[in-house]
């Protein structure tokens, strides 16, 4: 931009340029694309800056005379309305106006506001009611529930940075949202550095990264995915895509990587309830334990694996997800010695994926070299199996036997679906003396069952998550791991459910 | 007959989403913000008292900035006898390109609102007192302890430096 330019620019900002000056700023605007577009970007700002002022009350230490001057100056030069019109108009035009600018001070006394903080909230930086409107937010810990002036249900996890730019869009620079719409709220869109997703209707959730692939997921109804590095795609019910450099990219479905309202809302429940608290008097309590294995609660920055770290159950807590085939934590816990007893639990989010096994808990290796090995998984009905090398099913079990018993390793009954919590507590309780193996969902027990052979349970070198890259894959997060070298009463394993649950 | 109050009602949600675009669009096309003031209130009059027969299904902000155009052209026609103003070439240029400038600037009056409050204190009220209709600038400038001439350019200091500090801000929160 030419010094000449501003010159220019600044004198006709003054009211001081001249009719030579006039000319020459003319041309140049009339010439020059940048040129005009820097005069509207600073015209704009003049523009903001009269807005701002308008909003700021008058200063009262202002002389008077000043202010009189201000009126005499303005009845000098201004004619009066009415001598411009003819009378008739300008009575309805003073009487719109009135009606207009009463309307107007009550809508522009304050920026237009986009959305509000649901009543649910449980985040101190943002309470309850709280109204947004353009500034930046950043959510440090926890889950952000909104409602935008159209009704759309947005819930927002951390860490998050987002925006609105008007009730309809949203900015997010990071962070993992879901937004529920309803008819009002079609065209919703959510804006990312790798692209849009516009709402046609219903539920979808949007991942942004700090680092990697900005993900739409649509859980119900239809949604645009208009990438900046691809062709526009329409996502329907169960479509899930990835906007990456190279081009869209196909992925599953996990619903259980986002937080929706309704879990949203129980998850506020407890956290008012004051879960968090109990859960933190539940592992000072598990930490004293003389069995005491291992508590993994994913702090530890150190962490060995290949996982993306995300929130955990509770705010500002850490949780690894796994969502490619190989994702894992490594552990190297309970090595060199035996285990005739061991509980073996954790909290898991998960989504349904990665038939025919989802590794919970896998020691290295499977053979006869190392009897007593274990390996804890879901199989692809979603209930659980345990087992040890080298131990054998009894002939005859003590209750509700089970339905296939094709790998002759001992597994639950019920299978795992979001009925039960989008957060699930697992556990496996194994005796060696006892020759049983109790599975426990969310502090219940699920199923027992009787060994013959049954060997003292060995540990070491383990992974969670996946636990080699074919056929024991794991899509979601794993939240506090404990493995104590006794069995758990019924009552423990329930006081553990309860005392860690986030929900209520 | 529809009741004005319900016409009111459907007026103000429309009008009040295009407000501020339509106040900063007029003011890109007039010399001074008393200018601008004086056709937006024109430009209110014209929209509120043709509302009855606008069709509601249509684009109430295209159809608010055709009226801001032709108001602003035929106040052009008028002043620019005894005004400096920008030709009616610009004007029209300026306008064609208002709808692709529109959402940078938007993004730009609302990065203000952080900027500003980087003015230290005492400059930020000079700075917003500048802009109150209710004031003169000569009273401004005097009470900075500036000459009027002076007291411009200090304004166009300020406003160079917002416009740097709203660059920065959008192109590091949002590079879209």
């Amino acid at each position: 931009m030419s010094s000449s330019f501003e010159t220019l620019l600044e004198s006709y900002l003054a009211g001081t340029i001249d009719a030579e000056g006039m000319a020459r700023l003319n041309a140049i605007l009339k010439s020059d694309p940048s040129s005009r577009k820097r005069f509207a970007e600073v015209l704009n700002l003049d523009a903001a800056l009269a807005a701002f002022a308008r909003r700021v009350p008058h200063p009262e230490h202002l002389p008077a005379q000043a202010r009189a001057d201000r009126r005499s100056s303005l009845q000098r030069n201004r004619p009066p309305r009415s001598l411009r019109s003819s009378l008739p108009r300008a009575a309805l035009a003073l009487a719109a106006c009135i009606a207009v600018a009463l309307a107007l001070a009550r809508f522009f006394s304050v920026p237009a506001e986009f959305a509000r903080v649901a009543p649910s909230a449980q985040v101190p930086e943002l309470s309850p009611g709280t109204p947004l409107h353009s500034e930046v937010r950043h959510l440090h810990a926890g889950t952000l529930p909104l409602l935008t002036a159209k009704g759309v249900r947005l819930v927002l996890e951390a860490p998050a940075t987002f925006r609105f730019e008007s009730a309809q869009k949203l900015h997010l620079t990071r962070g993992r949202l879901t937004a529920d719409v309803p008819p009002e709220g079609k065209g919703f869109t959510v804006v990312t550095p790798s692209g849009n997703a516009v709402d046609l209707g219903t539920r979808f959730g949007v991942d942004v990264p700090e680092s990697g692939d900005t993900e739409v997921h649509v859980f119900q109804g239809l949604v645009i995915a208009n990438s900046k590095h691809d062709r526009q795609r329409n996502l329907q019910t169960g479509e899930a895509l990835a906007m990456t450099r190279g081009g869209n990219a196909a992925r599953d479905v996990r619903p259980a990587a986002f937080i929706q309202h309704e879990e949203q809302n129980a998850l506020s429940a407890g956290l008012a309830a004051g879960q968090q608290g109990r859960a933190r008097e539940m592992l000072q309590h598990l930490r004293q334990d003389p069995a005491l294995i291992a508590l993994i609660d994913f702090t530890d920055p150190f962490l060995q694996g290949s996982f993306r770290s995300v929130q955990g159950r509770w705010p500002g807590s850490r949780a690894p997800e796994f969502m490619r085939q190989g994702d894992h934590v490594s552990i190297d816990v309970g090595g060199g010695k035996e285990w005739p007893q061991l509980t073996i639990a954790m909290w898991a989010r998960l989504d349904r994926l990665g038939d025919p096994y989802q590794s919970l808990l896998h020691t290295d290796g499977w053979s006869a070299n190392k009897p007593g090995q274990v390996h804890w998984m879901l199989i692809s009905d979603t209930t659980m199996r345990f087992g040890l090398y080298g131990n054998k099913l009894a002939q005859q079990f003590i209750q509700n036997p089970p339905r296939s018993l094709l790998h002759g390793v001992p597994q639950s009954l019920t299978p795992l679906s979001p009925a039960q919590g989008r957060w699930v507590h697992l556990a496996a309780v194994y005796n060696a003396d006892a020759k049983t193996v109790r599975f426990f969902v969310n502090g219940r027990l699920d199923n027992e069952m009787s060994l013959e052979v049954a060997l003292p349970a060995r540990l070491g070198p383990a992974r969670i998550g996946n636990w080699d890259t074919s056929d024991r894959k794991l899509s979601g997060r794993i939240d506090e791991v404990l493995i104590l070298g006794r069995c758990l009463a019924d009552g423990e394993i329930s006081n553990l459910h309860d005392s860690g649950t986030p929900y209520r | 007959m529809i009741q004005e109050t319900e016409l009111h009602r459907r007026f103000l949600p429309r009008f009040a989403l295009c407000e501020s675009a339509l106040r900063s669009f007029i003011r890109r096309l007039v010399p001074a913000p008393s200018d601008a003031d004086d056709v937006m209130q024109e430009v209110c009059v014209v929209l509120w008292e043709k509302f009855g027969s606008f069709d509601e299904k249509a684009d109430f902000r295209a159809w608010a900035f055709g009226v801001a155009r032709f108001e602003v052209l035929a106040w052009l026609r008028d002043k620019g006898r005894d005004r400096l103003v920008l030709d009616e070439e610009v004007v029209l240029q300026l306008a064609e390109e208002a709808e692709s400038f529109e959402p940078a600037l938007c993004r730009q009056r609302e990065a203000l609102e952080g900027c500003i409050q980087k003015v230290p204190p005492e400059q930020r009220s000079l700075l917003i007192q500048a802009y109150q209709t209710e004031t003169q600038i000569h009273q401004v400038a005097r009470q900075s302890g500036r000459t009027v001439p002076g007291f411009y350019q200090w304004l166009h200091r300020i406003r160079k430096m917002l416009l740097d500090c709203i660059h920065t801000t959008l192109s590091k929160e949002f590079a879209l």
